[in-house]
């Protein structure tokens, strides 16, 4: 177990880390996550013995780290940079060959055993095809598996990463980031820099957040994750979901709402979407007007999407029909509003009474505007119904706008 | 070690003996190789003919003081390439030339006898302040140390340039001297010197799988267990030392440090394991068989030579090598 205790540190008179408390075991990768400047690589670095603490200790099995002879420190502890220089032709074997450094007395080369450690370690890191070749003619992908290599072989118990994907492609990020994983085993302590937030939701058990030197959150990934911990620490809005595919959190982030002043405010639109088709519409209206929306069905992409717009809406539960009560409460809203808008979703019997919702909007002269992209025919799914009440809508003085720039611009001129 | 090394290593001995040969026999006068053999077998018998002389008290040690300020000339470069991290860097890149200059212009003025005396302190002196300006806290950054040598370097030039200037034809020997030759080899010449450059290129050798793993990045040394500060202040020492020693005795002979490691690298690739000694055997081999060449046409500075041949070498190398290191 490794133990970081009370850490202080500071660069020349500017404290960069603070009462930095953690403990990383093995078996679970730990991830540091945090914004940029937020002390992340610092800590690796502390943690290293690069930098050292003004106050704290490190401790690595109850063993004080400062204590430790650099190759005795070595032996335990590995870490592999965000980025390796490769100016000299050394091969891939050669180099993972170095990781056997501090378990070599000076005068000894590297015997029959480092070899197999070495082969060891690239075989397990997937990169035995590229022993014979020179490093500097390496991808980055294929760099980095080649210095993990190097980091295993000095067999350590504690294994750094500063953002060992940065520099990489999705495809070579995802393979590295599935090798630390499957590297993290009871006899391995990993603990790892991360920039990009759903890989370290996708890969870490634990995470640590950081800000401004300080730990804001430190403990399970959904512990930490929270849209409250992230809008603290990065000042941005975030939804996060578990990815029903991965079974780990995703984090989307949400753009943020500029603070316009709201001209029209005075004018209350009413969207009646659903299976996602008026997401985009109460982003783009919500920063003018005041938005609600109705009926929506839980789970529903639209429902997410109001709901993280904090907007005002009706909704009914999954999968059933519209009740009366609901209906109701919706009519209402359209009651106080002054416009209507019908965005071009589909319409089956869980969702036909938003139409005719739609229908007494117009009996009440309210201004209702019908997006009308796909033919309503090829969306209905009510065996005709809805399409019926298109055609009275159209008869009633409905106003069938072809897309969504249609619509904005009419809007634009109430 | 690996058999490729060992062929490699007794391969460059066997050039270098050829040479140490050719540099006896060819000169002024040219001896037959079996007289030379006869000489050498049992030169005890004190038949002391002309062609023994010549060869026992002049070409011997002038061939022995060129291979061991060819090998520190060369050691010392590749341990600087290293250390900076740096292709250009060659064993004068700290100053160390500048200061030896500055100290045998002096020498001089006051009696030419007291060159490489004066040259080898001031060139160690010279390393010396460098390597305080640079030292910040207890490292010694490299960008630091680079610039710093420079700059003594040039401030050193700038007062030498100036004696030389103002001395009128009196020091036109040193204009010479700056170019490097061994004219002024003898036997107390090469003792002065062989245990320093030896001893140095031995502790250097001692440190060549920690250099390895220097060229990785000074961070990633670290985290391999170098003692990284350590190990520069080492490297550094210790080629000051050697190249002060050799330029002391021959003045300043340029391009063999520099090119001799890069040669070298590129036909053994960059471990310090086989660098180190085949790039000293590769520049004991340059210097003796320039110096043969300078001798015979007519005691030219034998720094025209290694850079006159050396070059087109290093050039057609680059060509048909697509890389350098």
């Amino acid at each position: 177990m490794l133990s970081v205790e009370e850490i202080d540190a500071y660069y020349g008179n500017v404290k960069v880390l603070e009462k930095i408390n953690f403990s990383a075991k093995e078996g679970k990768l730990l991830g540091i996550i945090g914004p940029n400047g937020s002390g992340k690589t610092t800590l690796l670095k502390v943690i290293s013995k690069i930098i050292k603490p003004s106050v704290g200790t490190v401790l690595l099995n109850e063993f004080d780290i400062s204590k430790m002879g650099k190759r005795e420190l070595a032996r335990k502890m590995a870490v592999v940079p965000q980025e390796s220089s490769t100016s000299f032709s050394f091969t891939a074997m050669e180099i993972v060959l170095m990781g056997r450094t501090p378990h070599l007395k000076r005068f000894e080369t590297e015997g029959l055993e480092d070899l197999e450690v070495a082969k060891r370690c690239m075989k397990l890191t997937n990169c035995s095809n590229l022993a014979e070749r020179q490093i500097d003619e390496l991808s980055g992908g294929e760099l980095q598996k080649v210095i993990i290599a190097r980091a295993l072989a000095q067999e350590p118990k504690v294994l750094l990463m500063d953002e060992p994907t940065s520099h990489l492609d999705i495809k070579n990020q995802i393979e590295i980031l599935e090798l630390m994983k499957r590297l993290t085993d009871d006899r391995l302590i990993v603990i790892a820099v991360f920039h990009d937030l759903n890989m370290a939701s996708r890969y870490c058990e634990e995470l640590i957040l950081l800000k401004e030197g300080k730990i804001v959150s430190f403990g399970r990934t959904e512990e930490v994750l929270t849209s409250e911990n992230i809008r603290n620490v990065f000042d941005i809005s975030t939804s996060i979901k578990r990815d029903p595919l991965t079974n780990s959190l995703s984090l989307m982030v949400i753009p943020k709402k500029k603070e316009k002043e709201k001209i029209k405010e005075s004018l209350r639109i009413h969207i009646i979407c659903g299976g996602g088709s008026g997401s985009i519409l109460m982003h783009s209206l919500d920063e003018e007007y005041e938005i609600t929306a109705g009926v929506i069905h839980e789970l529903d992409t639209d429902f997410e999407v109001a709901k993280a717009l904090s907007i005002d809406m009706v909704s009914e539960a999954p999968f059933s029909p519209i009740g009366d009560e609901r209906y109701e409460e919706n009519l209402d809203m359209i009651r106080r509003s002054d416009i209507v808008i019908i965005a071009n979703m589909p319409v089956g019997f869980g969702n036909i009474k938003n139409l005719y919702a739609a229908i007494s909007a117009i009996e009440d002269k309210k201004e209702v505007l019908i997006i009308d992209e796909t033919p309503i025919e090829e969306r209905d799914f009510t065996d005709g119904e809805a399409t019926e009440i298109f055609k009275s809508l159209r008869e009633d003085g409905g106003i069938f706008v072809k897309d969504m720039h249609e619509l904005l611009d009419r809007l634009e001129n109430y | 070690m690996k058999r490729r090394w060992i062929l490699i290593l007794i391969a460059l001995i066997f050039v270098l003996a050829i040479s140490i040969l050719v540099s006896i026999a060819v000169g002024s006068t040219n001896i037959p190789l079996r007289t030379i053999a006869k000489i050498i077998v049992d030169h005890k018998r004190a038949f002391l003919s002309a062609e023994e002389t010549i060869i026992l008290q002049i070409r011997l040690p002038r061939v022995l003081l060129g291979i061991l300020v060819g090998m520190a000339l060369s050691v010392s470069g590749t341990t600087m390439q290293t250390l900076f991290k740096n292709p250009m860097a060659d064993p004068y890149i700290i100053g160390i030339s500048s200061g030896a200059a500055f100290g045998a212009v002096l020498a001089m003025r006051l009696s030419p006898t007291l060159v490489p005396l004066m040259a080898i302190v001031c060139a160690i002196s010279t390393a010396f302040i460098v390597y305080n300006i640079a030292k910040v806290g207890g490292k010694l950054p490299v960008n630091t140390l680079l610039l710093s040598g420079i700059a003594v370097g040039y401030f050193l030039s700038a007062i030498t340039s100036f004696m030389i200037f103002n001395s009128g034809e009196g020091l036109h020997q040193v204009v010479f001297w700056m170019m490097g030759g061994l004219w002024g080899a003898n036997w107390d010449r090469v003792e002065i010197i062989i245990l320093p450059i030896c001893i140095g290129m031995v502790i250097l050798y001692l440190f060549s799988k920690d250099m390895n793993v220097m060229l990785l990045g000074e961070e990633s040394a670290e985290h391999l267990g170098i003692d990284v500060e350590t190990l520069k202040k080492i490297m550094l020492i210790i080629s000051s030392i050697i190249t002060a020693a050799a330029v002391s005795m021959s003045g300043i002979i340029g391009f063999v440090g520099l090119i001799v490691p890069h040669i070298m690298r590129i036909m053994v690739g960059p471990d310090h394991r086989i660098l180190l000694p085949t790039s000293a055997l590769a520049g004991g081999i340059l210097l003796v068989l320039a110096d043969t060449m300078a001798r015979t046409m007519g005691e030219i500075p034998v720094g025209i030579i290694t850079a006159l041949f050396g070059a087109p070498f290093f050039i057609y190398l680059l060509r048909s090598r697509k890389r350098l290191y």
